[in-house]
């Protein structure tokens, strides 16, 4: 089997972290965020995956390099050299996702994650026999998002209402799908909505069904919902494989640490924190719903919370970082600083505390 | 010119409960002159400074708060410095000169040859000696203690105008409109016996008109004793203004710092200003330690005797911490003044903030503020026994007495 993942853009909406990595190589609960994807379709017999990008693609590809050998999962881009839209890669990647044999193949956006259970989802797009299937969530506030109206027992779509303003629904694409090879042949080269344009013809011949996704979902595409997102993955963690993650009298909640990260006497991490490799957390800190990537050193007695620390940076001695501050690649918090809420770019040295949310050029 | 057996006695104003209602929420539980500055009430500072006076005889402070208020103080300094002190309670206000005339007889009782009038509420170095010296030379009946300010700020306080040479007061005028002159009153005074003269004058004069106005007219009277009854004499509108260019008065300039302590944000600008100064006069009272078997300390710091301070906190510049005061574990205090009996936990940190007396700060919260001094919420104060719950983050705050807090506040008065 084979599978598309739309990487897409420049990731914008991940910045400042995306100044530094391409969207997909952001680390997400210590591991790049499509690491999670492929590994999760090499465990379902995905032999190769094809990435729609349309930037950066050797920076992309020394390090599919090296997830190729250490999946051991064939991987290859497919560059858009213009925006193509959601369906646009498809017939882009047409040669690389059609081999012959018939067989349906998986897309996904890069954005999303979950438990990807893509084994249920061959076994219903088997039992159902119709050309395509699709992953739906259930949302509380369907209005902001594409609503997919389904008949509730057999999940065969009835259409697409995009923002609703009237209640029609509370499930939404979730951006998953299962394609058969001859929904390729629905689509020009030419930039494209999958959503808008192909998936209501199918659904209008009675071919397309959604599936329930099972377990949690998130499209982690900004920082909040990054930080909602590893919340979820880890409560998911818990449950499926709990010997991951951290323990000991320090510890509250789900906490993953990477074991070449050092962690000093009188801390106290958790709820929902992920610190990377090599990381040093000095005594005396507190650190709650947050990401330390990489290579970071949080200094004594500061006090992390709702934020994400990108690689390499500092946050010094009773620093305090709360409230949405991203801090991007190489970027240090002088000691005792407060920060609520800073957006940080790259290389940055923050001498002066951040009272309000504010973007630091 | 002064023999050496004159004595002198020195009168400080600290006024009362009606008074410093800017000092709010710290002045709901303690008399604001008591009010603890570098660790020590703010009225120790010219108490302590009038010590240095040779020849001083008697201290009493002059207010309408209740005795018993200052009881325990008045007793205490007193066996501390060797000097009697003594609270004087005036019925209502009078005035800072119907105040000291109201007490005329008890402070002329051993006949002293000089009198020093001092406002509580002022932060500076008392050069008393120093001026005495320039009264005694200048032979008036009174000298002030002047400091040259901005041409902005100036407005605020009593502008005066003296001549370049001889120093002698030409002109004087509270709160102006208009720009007078740079050089203020800094509301420090050394006088003569003939200053209750002056202000008898003062009063005498005023019954007359008011009697007069009796005869001609009674809303005269009503409105005459409104504005100003025979007792109230203001020592700066009624005796300094028209006594100004009469060769009476004489000025002595402060090369050194002066603030009025009027807001809690000042308090802990002049806290600092005194730990700085007892470098130079107590420096043992200065903390010192460098992480090793007490706490890091950095700059001017005052701790109690009584207070806990963890080794592995780090203190410093421009704190002071009172009795009984526990601080925990990796906590940091930076400018800012601790009061009797707080709790702070682990890993806390409080800068630019007055933390109110029994107030109990959690492990890993933060109690800060911009450090403007002037702005109203530029210092973050917690009344007495104010809980600031673990990991919360209280900034640029007012927070009024028994509350506790258990999520982060920015920029408000909380009632």
């Amino acid at each position: 089997m084979k599978a598309l993942i739309l990487v897409g853009g420049f990731g914008t909406r991940l910045r400042p972290l995306t100044l530094s990595v391409p969207k997909p190589l952001v680390e997400f609960a210590n591991k790049p965020m499509i690491l999670h994807q492929i590994e999760a379709l090499k465990a379902v017999g995905v032999t190769e995956v094809v990435l729609a990008i349309n930037y950066q693609p050797e920076v992309m590809l020394t390090f599919l390099k090296e997830f190729e050998t250490k999946v051991g999962i064939k991987i290859t881009c497919s560059q858009e050299t213009e925006p193509m839209g959601t369906a646009g890669p498809l017939a882009l990647a047409r040669d690389k996702l059609i081999d012959g044999s018939g067989e349906p193949f998986f897309v996904l956006n890069s954005d999303v994650i979950s438990e990807y259970p893509f084994k249920e989802m061959i076994e219903f797009h088997k039992a159902h026999g119709g050309e395509a299937s699709i992953m739906v969530t259930k949302v509380d506030e369907p209005s902001k998002y594409g609503v997919v109206v389904m008949e509730e027992t057999t999940g065969q779509v009835d259409k697409f209402v995009e923002k609703p303003k009237l209640f029609v629904g509370n499930k939404i694409n979730a951006g998953i799908y299962l394609l058969n090879p001859s929904v390729l042949d629905r689509i020009e080269l030419r930039p494209t909505s999958i959503e808008k344009e192909v998936f209501p013809k199918i659904a209008a011949e009675k071919k397309l069904y959604a599936m329930v996704l099972p377990g949690f979902w998130m499209d982690i595409g900004q920082p909040r919902d990054y930080i909602t997102g590893l919340r979820l993955y880890l409560d998911s963690l818990r449950k499926k494989a709990s010997t991951k993650l951290a323990t000991g009298p320090h510890i509250v909640g789900n906490v993953l640490v990477h074991e070449s990260a050092k962690i000093g006497e009188g801390c106290l991490i958790g709820p929902d924190v992920a610190i990377g490799p090599g990381c040093v957390v000095e005594a005396g800190v507190r650190l709650s719903r947050c990401t330390v990537m990489r290579g970071v050193r949080i200094k004594k007695h500061a006090c992390i919370s709702s934020s994400i620390i990108g690689w390499h940076s500092t946050v010094g001695q009773w620093a305090r970082v709360e409230n949405m501050t991203i801090l991007g690649e190489d970027v240090h918090v002088c000691d005792e600083i407060y920060s609520n809420g800073g957006v940080v770019l790259p290389h940055k040295e923050i001498k002066s505390s951040i009272l309000k949310p504010e973007i630091v050029m | 010119m002064g023999s050496s057996d004159e004595k002198v006695v020195a009168v400080i104003m600290v006024g009362g409960p009606t008074k410093g209602t800017r000092f709010r929420p710290l002045s709901l539980n303690i008399p604001k002159p008591l009010f603890p500055l570098a660790g020590q009430p703010m009225v120790h500072h010219p108490i302590s400074a009038c010590k240095t006076i040779p020849n001083l005889a008697q201290i009493y402070l002059v207010g309408f708060y209740e005795e018993r208020e200052f009881a325990m103080y008045v007793s205490a300094i007193s066996n501390e410095l060797r000097v009697p002190v003594r609270y004087l309670r005036e019925d209502k206000p009078h005035g800072s000169a119907g105040g000291l005339y109201n007490f005329r007889d008890l402070i002329m009782e051993d006949n002293p040859s000089h009198i020093f009038l001092l406002n509580c509420d002022v932060c500076c170095s008392f050069p008393l000696p120093e001026m005495l010296e320039a009264h005694r030379r200048y032979g008036g009946m009174g000298t002030i203690l002047v400091i040259k300010v901005s041409a902005e700020s100036a407005s605020q306080f009593g502008e005066l105008v003296a001549d370049p040479v001889t120093n002698e007061l030409l002109h004087y005028t509270e709160k102006p409109e208009t720009f007078v002159s740079d050089r203020i009153n800094c509301g420090v005074y050394v006088f003569t016996p003939d200053i209750f003269t002056a202000i008898q004058g003062v009063s005498s004069q005023r019954k007359d008109r008011a009697n007069l106005r009796r005869l001609s007219s009674f809303e005269a009277l009503q409105s005459a004793t409104r504005s100003s009854p025979s007792d109230f004499v203001r020592l700066d509108q009624d005796i300094l203004t028209p006594l100004a260019g009469k060769k009476q008065l004489y000025t002595y300039e402060t090369m050194d710092f002066w603030e009025q302590i009027k807001t809690p944000g000042m308090s802990l600008k002049c806290s600092a200003l005194y730990l700085a100064q007892f470098r130079l006069t107590s420096p043992n009272l200065l903390a010192s330690g460098d992480g090793t078997k007490s706490a890091t300390i950095i700059g001017d710091v005052y701790i109690h005797p009584s207070a806990k301070v963890h080794p592995s906190a780090k203190i410093g510049p421009n704190v002071s911490i009172s009795a009984n005061a526990r601080i925990g574990a990796g906590v940091r205090l930076i400018s800012c003044i601790i009061l009797d009996d707080v709790e702070i936990m682990e890993n806390a940190v409080v800068t630019h903030a007055i933390v109110g007396w029994k107030s109990s700060i959690g492990k890993w919260s933060r109690v800060q503020a911009e450090g403007d001094y002037n702005a109203k919420l530029g210092i973050t104060i917690l009344g007495e026994a104010v809980g600031v719950e673990d990991e919360v983050v209280v900034t640029n705050s007012i927070v009024l007495p028994n509350k506790t807090l258990n999520v982060s506040v920015q920029d408000e008065i909380l009632l």
